[in-house]
């Protein structure tokens, strides 16, 4: 079993970084159909500057600094709608597993996740079947929460979890926006999978991964 | 791909380095990504801070100078600055008067500016702020709110730079500019798409002998795509839109004929020979006028039509004030 240090989540958002740049150019074709076709760019910029504050981190670092680090990195270097929202996002990460020296159970990552969720639907303003990113990532909350109350090993829930944020992206593709750039299109935006809902199933993707390996 | 670039990553830090060197005269780095004029802060003059996405320029941090803005927030490319720099350039242009923030109305911008406008506000400084939605086609008029910010703000500005120049109040400037915002409309045609360089692609495809009505200047869809045909039949389509939006029947106006980058300076007379006429047989009076790339999207091609409809206060404004910014001249 691993042992998810504050050293294991700094590696771990390296590798999420990696994830969503080797995903760059399917999120910003996803965005060109209905949005701007940035999203990919944007993801990348501001998880590339979350690795390079991950890789500064001092190894005795604790979840919470790890992951308040990748907030303000990712607040720094990128605006748009998607900085502020990540940046919420692992904020309240960082927030709800202070004190915690390690993120060991499912429990755990559930907390995280939850708390990531419901950080960007307070600032976001955005509803389940908005056709957002929240739109993978309650779906994957639910899992996880379910997982936890179930008990069981770690490194599976956090991939089933991703895998269950990636089904509910695929799902995006029956909704019509209502919120960002698409909402202006109504039903054309209709058949498109959703960018933000995308690259969210990255990321949880990227944590597992990154668990799994340490 | 062919842009004059290095990594596409390093574009916009490259970009403003540049940008600060070639207008010293004008302005001062107060940030990684802010600026300011160079005077700054002027003592008793409310500083007026815009920005946005880069990506569009001369908008929006061509305008900073004499007789527009004070201070500009560069984003990343078609993406909104984050909170800090606006915080920086409010910070530089505070003069004791208090700060508008006037910016497109796009998620993005409305998110970090207001983030921005709590934070200084918190530090004691008055904040105001100004959306801008001109964008005829990007909602239905119920929904007017909705709409996006696009070629308007060039004329809008001029109106809110030149109050803020006299040293009216912030309330006075922020009472003029959203008078002339709710007063401009503007219509725009795509007949390419833009390539954001770290993308490397073209955000979107239009075919050879398609044109996109209504394209934003992020490449967001518009309403219609239509085969391509004779100008005039095309800029008439943009005009009745804009005339059934709002009665400028008889009324004086400023107005630009914008490039969105990729269309040469040309072909825009010739989209401003017809507005003029259409101009004419409406008894529209046009007290102002310009024609150019101002509110760009990168390489793009096409053109967008803005209208103001002017009051005596709003026309005296553009009409008698020098503009002197990094990006744009008006004697």
């Amino acid at each position: 079993m691993a042992n998810v240090t504050g050293a294991l989540v700094a590696k771990s958002l390296v590798l999420v970084a990696k994830k969503v740049e080797q995903n760059k150019d399917y999120l910003c074709e996803l965005d060109g159909e209905v949005g701007d076709g940035d999203h990919g760019v944007s993801m990348t910029i501001g998880m590339r500057a979350v690795s390079r504050a991950a890789k500064d981190l001092p190894a005795n670092c604790t979840p919470s600094e790890a992951l308040q680090s990748a907030a303000d990195a990712f607040a720094d270097e990128v605006g748009a709608t998607i900085g502020p929202l990540y940046e919420a996002a692992f904020a309240a990460a960082a927030e709800s597993v202070k004190g915690k020296q390690t993120l060991n159970e499912i429990g755990d990552w559930a907390i995280v996740y939850r708390s990531m969720a419901n950080a960007i639907q307070v600032l976001g303003k955005a509803q389940l079947g908005d056709k957002t990113l929240l739109d993978a990532f309650f779906p994957a909350v639910d899992h996880i929460q379910a997982l936890a109350t179930k008990g069981g090993d770690l490194q599976s829930a956090l991939l089933s979890t991703a895998e269950r944020a990636l089904k509910a992206a695929k799902d995006t593709r029956n909704l019509v926006a209502l919120k960002g750039r698409a909402s202006r299109l109504g039903d054309r935006a209709k058949g498109h999978q959703d960018a933000g809902a995308t690259s969210l199933a990255v990321v949880l993707k990227g944590f597992a991964d990154g668990v799994k390996k340490g | 791909m062919k842009k004059l670039i290095n990594d596409p990553f390093d574009m916009v830090e490259e970009m403003v380095e540049g940008y600060v060197a070639a207008n010293d005269h004008i302005i001062k780095r107060v940030g990684k990504r802010s600026i300011a004029r160079a005077n700054s802060p002027i003592q008793g003059k409310v500083g007026i801070v815009v920005g946005g996405g880069s990506g569009h320029l001369p908008a929006f941090a061509g305008y900073v100078g004499k007789g527009m803005a004070d201070g500009a927030a560069f984003g990343n490319v078609f993406a909104s600055p984050p909170a800090k720099p606006v915080i920086e350039a409010t910070l530089a242009v505070n003069g004791g008067a208090g700060v508008m923030y006037t910016y497109g109305n796009y998620q993005g911008d409305c998110i970090n500016f207001d983030k921005a406008q709590d934070k200084c506000r918190e530090m004691g400084i008055k904040v105001q702020t100004v959306v801008l939605n001109d964008d005829v086609l990007s909602a239905p008029k119920d929904q007017a709110h909705k709409r996006r910010g696009i070629g308007g703000l060039f004329l809008v500005w001029h109106v809110a730079g030149a109050k803020a120049e006299q040293m009216a109040s912030l309330d006075e400037v922020v009472a003029v500019t959203n008078k002339a915002n709710s007063n401009t409309r503007t219509v725009g045609v795509g007949l390419t798409s833009c390539i954001v360089p770290a993308n490397g692609k073209p955000t979107f495809s239009l075919a050879d002998d398609e044109i996109e009505i209504g394209l934003g200047i992020h490449g967001e869809p518009g309403i219609k795509r239509v085969k391509i045909r004779p100008i005039d039949s095309v800029i008439d389509e943009i005009m009745d839109a804009i005339l059934a939006d709002l009665d400028y029947k008889g009324s004086d106006v400023a107005l630009l004929v914008n490039g969105l980058g990729g269309t040469p300076a040309e072909e825009l007379y010739v989209v401003y020979r017809r507005v003029k006429q259409i101009c004419d047989a409406n008894k529209i009076n046009i007290k102002f006028k310009h024609v150019g790339n101002q509110v760009t999207a990168l390489e793009m091609q096409g053109t967008s039509v803005s209208l103001l409809r002017l009051d005596s206060e709003m026309h005296d404004l553009i009409k008698h004030t020098t503009v002197d910014t990094c990006m744009y001249k008006k004697v």
